[in-house]
C-alpha cells in the first residue's frame, strides 16, 4: 500500500479524473472529499463488505443442514 | 426481543411462502419494514420474523417478497452478551428515534445479527452490521458500525443460544 502524509486543503490524485482532497483533519476522523467523474462507484468499504457478508448470508442453509448446524450450533 | 412467532393457524390472515417451513400466516403488524432494504439486497423491504420453539433463540427473517430469501439471525445478546451498540446517528433518525443517545436494547429496538454458514467453518455472525428494528413502528434497517470494534464474520461458539433466553 502506498502511504502518503497529507494535511488539510493537501489533495491527491488518482489517474487522470480522480481527486481526493484532505478537507479537515481531528480526532473523529478526517473529512475526505472526492471529485470524480459521475460513473465512477464511491462506496464506504464497510458497505460494500456488509453487501458481500448479506450475500453469504442468504445462502442459509439447506433443509436437510438445518436441523444438524443448528444441533451443533446449540453444542 | 419481538415475541412475534409466525404460526399456521388459518383464519384470514396473510401467508408467506417460507425457505424452511412451507406457507405460513403471519401478523402483518409483526413484519420489519426496511425502507432502503439491506445492503446487496435494496429491493428487500419486508422480512416476517419467525421463531420456532426448537430453534430458540434462533430468529428466521423470512423475506415477504422473495420465498428462498430467508436470513438466519441470533439477538445480538446471544452472540455477545456484553456488545455494546454504536448505532450512527443517521441511522438512528432513519429509524426515527433520538439521535443524541444509543437506543435502549430489548425496550426501544430489538437488534439481530446475521448468521453466515460455510462448509465445515464454525457460523459467523456479523456484529459489524446488526439489523436493527424500532419495536414501536417496526421499521428497521441493517446499521453499520462506523467503527472497527466488531468484526463482520465473528464466530458464534456453540451453547451461545444457551446464555440467553
Amino acid at each position: 500500500m502506498l502511504v502518503l502524509r497529507r494535511r488539510a486543503g493537501e489533495s491527491l490524485l488518482i489517474g487522470d479524473d480522480i481527486e481526493i482532497e484532505v478537507l479537515a483533519v481531528s480526532a473523529q476522523g478526517a473529512k475526505i472529499g472526492i471529485r470524480a467523474p459521475r460513473e465512477t462507484v464511491i462506496l464506504r468499504k464497510e458497505l460494500k463488505i456488509t453487501e458481500k457478508q448479506n450475500e453469504a448470508a442468504a445462502q442459509g442453509l439447506g433443509p436437510s443442514d438445518l436441523e444438524r448446524t443448528l444441533q451443533k450450533l446449540r453444542g | 426481543m419481538p415475541r412475534h412467532v409466525a404460526c399456521s393457524v388459518p383464519g384470514g390472515m396473510p401467508q408467506v411462502q417460507t425457505r424452511y417451513f412451507g406457507s405460513m400466516t403471519y401478523r402483518e403488524e409483526s413484519v420489519f419494514e426496511f425502507p432502503a432494504g439491506l445492503p446487496g439486497f435494496i429491493q428487500e423491504k419486508r422480512f416476517v420474523p419467525i421463531e420456532v420453539p426448537q430453534h430458540s433463540p434462533l430468529i428466521f427473517l423470512q423475506s415477504l417478497a422473495q420465498p428462498t430469501l430467508c436470513f438466519l439471525s441470533f439477538p445480538i445478546l446471544v452472540v455477545d452478551p456484553e456488545y455494546r451498540l454504536a448505532v450512527a446517528r443517521e441511522d438512528l433518525l432513519a429509524l426515527a428515534l433520538n439521535p443524541d443517545r444509543q437506543p435502549q436494547l430489548g425496550t426501544e429496538v430489538a437488534v439481530l445479527a446475521l448468521l453466515s454458514f460455510r462448509d465445515q467453518l464454525p457460523a459467523t455472525a456479523n456484529l459489524m452490521a446488526p439489523v436493527v428494528v424500532n419495536l414501536k413502528t417496526q421499521r428497521a434497517l441493517q446499521a453499520i458500525r462506523q467503527d472497527q470494534v466488531y468484526s463482520h464474520q465473528h464466530p458464534v461458539q456453540p451453547r451461545a443460544s444457551e446464555q440467553l433466553c
